[in-house]
């Protein structure tokens, strides 16, 4: 089994690297880490880098996860190609621009591009975010998946995610206590759903709503609370239309050896239970 | 010495539209209706027989019921009042009745609003089931129009107990308990009871009702917000008459040492996430 410890970065292309990285900054409150010809890399804790936009295409898009070591790395890869699932050997220089020692990539079945990294660097200065929000750090991620069920089964057999809870088929699914580090959305191809910054209080979700609305930042959804986890959420539109999330409060999954998953009907209420409209959105987000 | 003052014990507001505002009360705001006398209608919330009145007449007949300790309190009352130039005189009998009071005193502040000063508000024996789960878990306090805050803090603070624990402009928050205020003054061209709070469980009730009342066509006037001199989470919104309704939760009390703060008119001094209201004259400091 893939032994994935801890969600470790998103690799995001874009057309405008500079009204990428005005948005990541002034609207989501991230800290330039470093910045290459090509690429910026943000920080949002203690990590070097928890999200980098590079010049590209928007559908260039990958998400990291930390894995124990190189021994680990080429077990996984064994195990990956053995299910039929091509496998890249990160270079060097693909390495470094990662901040990571070594990393495979593949695709999950879906077609996400999925990276699974040994020693990524993290940082000596602590996070200084650019507007008072409250950020403690990059939580989580939506992936878009064209069949949950069998996704479901690669994430927890394969690799070792656990099913927290379900809305209909939709998996929420756990690497470590937090509630939720992967969260599946229904959609016809594959893709990063929503990017997910953890922030301190209630009152930052509340002060995020007023500060986006303000700068005419699309709010896709909330200020709501997830009945599943518990956070309080709100969904908002970033460069290139991607989905960003803060929120508070997501549960921890403390009794692992008995936690038995609750299933929540595909409603509305089932995703915010405080009640807020849809912001015109095709998928549900989680 | 000043008298001191218990609670706010009551509103009555007095409209034409009776039969919308029961509704309004019921699937609206959540309240329970209790029984009253003649065509009053009346709403409870907690363990005090009632909070809310409505009852037929003018506007001008609102009235804050304010709860004296005890009938020793009423004599000393009178005669602060009247040495102090506010009218006073006895509630009548059927006042009383109508009022679930056993005694009381009519009296003004300087604005002109009514305040009956009451005795003995009656409890209510069988505990609160609300219509609605709205989560209410009580009754906070009011918001009034003053024409004058300097004379009518003579009122409320050289006659009545309360203190003022902070000031945005001329709007003034009193005081009674520990409680950040539980009156709050706001500088206005009319006299009038501008709101009244009900305390919730949580930010959870306050989101949902935000929703709950918007779906309906309730207009909410400010909010959801986070109230910067009091810390309450808080969401205004109007009533069929006049009146803003709020829910509200985590107001923090005044320690004890704290002195008044004065806080700029600007709209993050009446809330500090970034809700504005612009409808409501009083609230919409860029007016002031």
């Amino acid at each position: 089994m893939i032994e994935l410890k801890e969600i470790s970065y998103v690799r995001l292309g874009t057309p405008d690297l500079k009204m990428a990285e005005d948005f990541a900054t002034a609207i989501l409150g991230l800290e330039v880490g470093d910045r290459s010809k090509k690429s910026v890399y943000f920080r949002s804790d203690d990590k070097a880098h928890t999200l980098c936009y590079t010049e590209g295409s928007p559908e260039d898009q990958a998400v990291g996860f930390e894995i124990d070591s190189e021994e680990d790395l080429q077990a996984a890869a064994s195990t990956l190609e053995a299910l039929g699932h091509p496998v890249h050997l990160g270079t060097p220089s693909e390495c470094s621009a990662r901040m990571v020692k070594a990393f495979i990539g593949f695709k999950d079945p879906t077609g996400n591009s999925i990276e699974l990294v040994v020693r990524p660097a993290r940082s000596g200065k602590r996070y200084y975010p650019t507007r008072d929000i409250g950020i403690t750090g990059f939580s989580h991620c939506g992936l878009f998946t064209t069949d949950p069920v069998r996704d479901e089964k690669f994430w927890t057999q394969v690799c070792n995610a656990r099913v927290s809870d379900r809305i209909g088929d939709i998996a929420l699914m756990r690497i470590h206590e937090i509630h939720h580090t992967i969260a599946l959305a229904p959609g016809a191809k594959p893709g990063v759903q929503h990017i997910n910054h953890q922030v301190k209080t209630n009152d930052d979700v509340l002060a995020a709503y007023y500060f986006l609305t303000d700068k005419h930042v699309p709010i896709m959804f909330g200020p709501g609370r997830h009945p599943t986890s518990g956070a309080r959420f709100l969904y908002y539109t970033g460069p290139d239309g991607m989905l960003y999330e803060y929120s508070v409060g997501v549960d921890a999954i403390e009794d692992e050896a008995t936690h038995r998953p609750r299933s929540f009907a595909f409603e509305p209420s089932s995703i915010d239970m405080w009640g807020s409209p849809r912001g015109g959105i095709a998928n549900a987000p989680q | 010495m000043t008298i001191p003052i218990i609670q706010v014990s009551y509103v009555r507001l007095p409209t034409q539209k009776i039969e919308e505002s029961a509704r309004f009360a019921t699937d609206m705001l959540g309240l329970q209706r209790n029984n009253a006398i003649g065509s009053d209608v009346m709403f409870r919330c907690d363990n005090f027989y009632h909070r809310i009145c409505f009852a037929a007449g003018p506007q001008e007949h609102q009235t804050i019921g304010i709860e004296l300790p005890d009938e020793s309190h009423v004599e000393p009352a009178r005669a602060a009042l009247k040495a102090a130039g506010f009218p006073v005189r006895d509630a009548t009998e059927d006042e009383c009745k109508r009022r679930f009071i056993r005694q009381g005193l009519v009296t003004q502040d300087a604005s002109g609003n009514v305040v009956d000063l009451v005795v003995r508000p009656s409890a209510a024996g069988r505990r609160y089931f609300p219509p609605r789960d709205a989560g209410i878990t009580g009754f906070q306090g009011i918001a009034v129009r003053s024409t004058d805050v300097a004379k009518d803090l003579v009122f409320w603070t050289n006659v009545l107990g309360a203190k003022i624990s902070d000031r945005v402009g001329d709007i003034t928050y009193l005081r009674i308990d520990d409680r950040h205020h539980r009156i709050a003054l706001y500088p206005s061209n009319r006299k009038g009871i501008l709101e009244v709070a009900f305390d919730v469980e949580s930010l959870d009730c306050i989101m949902q009702s935000n929703y709950f009342l918007r779906e309906r066509q309730v207009k909410v006037v400010h909010g959801p917000g986070r109230e910067t001199a009091s810390h309450q989470i808080f969401v205004r919104f109007q009533g069929p008459d006049d009146c803003l309704f709020a829910y509200v939760c985590e107001m923090q009390d005044v320690k004890p040492g704290d002195r008044p703060r004065q806080f700029n008119t600007k709209p993050e001094s009446l809330c500090v996430w970034g809700s504005e209201c612009t409808d409501v004259p009083e609230l919409a400091l860029s007016s002031l």
